[in-house]
């Protein structure tokens, strides 16, 4: 009996959770007229795919996916080039001000994106990149939480396999290539992932950074494509489901590295 | 091998040097900035005025709507994540078929952007169009002006929505982190299942309870997505979320000394409410 209500109270959450996104994807098939009806249509009596061939004729949708992917692979490539390398030094090194350096870096965790925002758009502004790939990238190269995470990753590597490598004659930064990094490749995943993710969804900044329609990213795009046809539901929603789309089989894949990187470092 | 050679401190500079010059332009400059610019006015923040922003700031019943509009949404929200992200970790923190499979449809919305999140509630909450005011009508329950008559209510409902499945994942691991030899000396000991729940497993949850609620306040402090796509900050700016407002400030108004000035207080709310939190649970965690 309280297994079955435990059921029941689990299956109701998740349908509270799953069927309004299953509703984006039939509002997506229908047509404009019945996007409009008094009577809201649940399923879409002749699935219209043809929604999502209008999206590009209707707005740059192409620039929209080309421009999310650079920006979001981009400041993914990034991090997971810097972060651990910053990670690294932190882990296995000792150097003057390496405590200060720290602190500073934990500190940035404190300041939440909106405070850099208008020093940002100033600056981007100054160096003419507004409406730029370098504008939309750049503020995001590396992430503390990231080198943090990928700090306690290394940290537990043995010191001695790195002295018996330095005994061999490897450079340092071969050292850190060949051993480190193959050391914490789930970790790197899991911070790839989450950066990934995180960044294709990011709504704030492109907003703020990108005037021209040709720059927009996805989420960006939609809602002025939205505001300018107010009433055009189902493109709207076509589009949402191709900007879901990539997260969601990120998310099937990877639903085991996902939940362990929420667990590790609550990263939003 | 415990500290490693004074030479390769110079190594670990250059695998450090990215990070000193990242964080130094992308951080550290730009806090600087917001504090000069926030003591500057004119369209171009180029007329010095000293403390003139705050000052203003101090006395802006705008800004304080905002505020206000703000701290009831975080406070809002991170109750509500703390509930019900809680109360569906306990359901699913047992045996149970398909536990994957509930796991996953809790934590989607989770995944989504703010974008996707915001036009699809306009769509399901609006008052002529949308399939909420239908299924109130066909289940014979009066339709609702959800946008009209409890805009913040409503945009609090979304936000919970989306945010559950991450409170409940976290909620998920600390559960799994209470060893199972506390719950059968309790139950040895004759405790009932409320007194199991209130007297240990809620105490045990102290410290991811702490992570959560000031996760949750920072992002509830700092939304911005769900004024801007599902409310505009109306109707009479009772969504006017605080970086919403900034927003405006900046780019609608142009007043990038005034933005400034708003967004540090904001800034120095955020510490504080942090610093609070992290002191209240280091009490908390001291008593068990």
């Amino acid at each position: 009996m309280r297994r079955a209500l435990t059921y029941a109270a689990l299956g109701l959450v998740c349908a509270i959770t799953v069927v309004p996104l299953l509703y984006m994807l039939s509002l997506s098939l229908q047509t404009e007229a019945e996007t409009l009806a008094a009577d809201p249509v649940l399923l879409p009596s002749d699935p219209q795919f043809g929604n999502y061939a209008t999206l590009f004729e209707r707005a740059p949708f192409g620039n929209f996916i080309v421009n999310s992917l650079v920006v979001a692979g981009g400041i993914t490539i990034a991090h997971l080039v810097f972060d651990p390398l910053v990670g690294y030094a932190f882990a296995k090194f000792r150097f003057p001000l390496r405590n200060t350096l720290f602190v500073l870096l934990l500190a940035t965790l404190m300041v939440p994106f909106f405070v850099r925002m208008i020093p940002l758009y100033v600056m981007m502004a100054n160096l003419g990149w507004l409406n730029s790939y370098q504008a939309l990238i750049t503020p995001f190269l590396m992430d503390a939480f990231g080198i943090f995470l990928m700090r306690q990753f290394i940290q537990p590597i043995p010191d001695d396999l790195i002295a018996a490598a330095r005994i061999d004659g490897a450079s340092e930064f071969r050292i850190y290539l060949r051993i480190i990094l193959p050391q914490v490749r789930p970790a790197l995943a899991v911070l790839g992932l989450f950066t990934f993710v995180f960044q294709w969804n990011e709504f704030l900044w492109p907003l703020v950074a990108t005037t021209t329609e040709n720059m927009r990213t996805i989420p960006v795009g939609l809602t002025l494509f939205n505001q300018e046809y107010f009433t055009l539901w189902h493109l709207t929603a076509a589009g949402s489901v191709i900007l879901f789309v990539p997260t969601a089989l990120l998310f099937l894949f990877s639903q085991r590295y996902l939940v362990r990187g929420i667990t590790l470092t609550g990263l939003k | 091998m415990r500290s490693l050679n004074r030479r390769y401190a110079v190594t670990a500079y250059l695998f450090l040097l990215p990070a000193v010059v990242f964080f130094g332009i992308f951080f550290y400059l730009p806090i600087a900035n917001i504090l000069s610019t926030g003591t500057q006015t004119g369209p171009q923040a180029n007329v010095p005025a000293g403390i003139d922003n705050y000052v203003k700031a101090f006395g802006d019943a705008a800004m304080h709507n905002s505020f206000k509009v703000t701290l009831i949404f975080a406070v809002a929200t991170t109750v509500g994540s703390i509930v019900l992200g809680l109360g569906l970790a306990l359901l699913l923190d047992r045996p149970l078929k398909g536990r994957v499979v509930f796991r996953a449809a809790l934590l989607v919305p989770y995944l989504t952007s703010v974008a996707i999140v915001g036009l699809l509630w306009r769509n399901i909450l609006d008052p002529q169009l949308g399939i909420l005011n239908r299924l109130l009508d066909s289940a014979g329950l009066p339709q609702q002006q959800w946008l009209n008559t409890h805009p913040l209510a409503t945009i609090v409902a979304v936000t919970l929505w989306q945010h559950v499945g991450y409170t409940m994942v976290l909620f998920l691991a600390g559960l799994q982190g209470i060893p199972e030899t506390y719950a059968e000396a309790a139950k040895i000991d004759g405790a009932s299942p409320s007194q199991q729940f209130w007297r240990i497993t809620l105490p045990l949850l102290a410290p991811t309870t702490l992570f959560v609620s000031v996760m949750s306040v920072i992002s509830g402090l700092q939304a911005f997505g769900q004024a801007y796509i599902i409310t505009g900050g109306g109707p009479a700016n009772q969504t006017d979320l605080y970086v919403f407002h900034v927003f405006n400030v900046a780019f609608t108004s142009r007043d990038f000394g005034y933005s400034s000035a708003l967004s540090f207080l904001l800034l120095i709310v955020i510490v504080l409410f942090t610093t609070l939190q992290l002191r209240a649970g280091r009490r908390a965690e001291v008593q068990y």
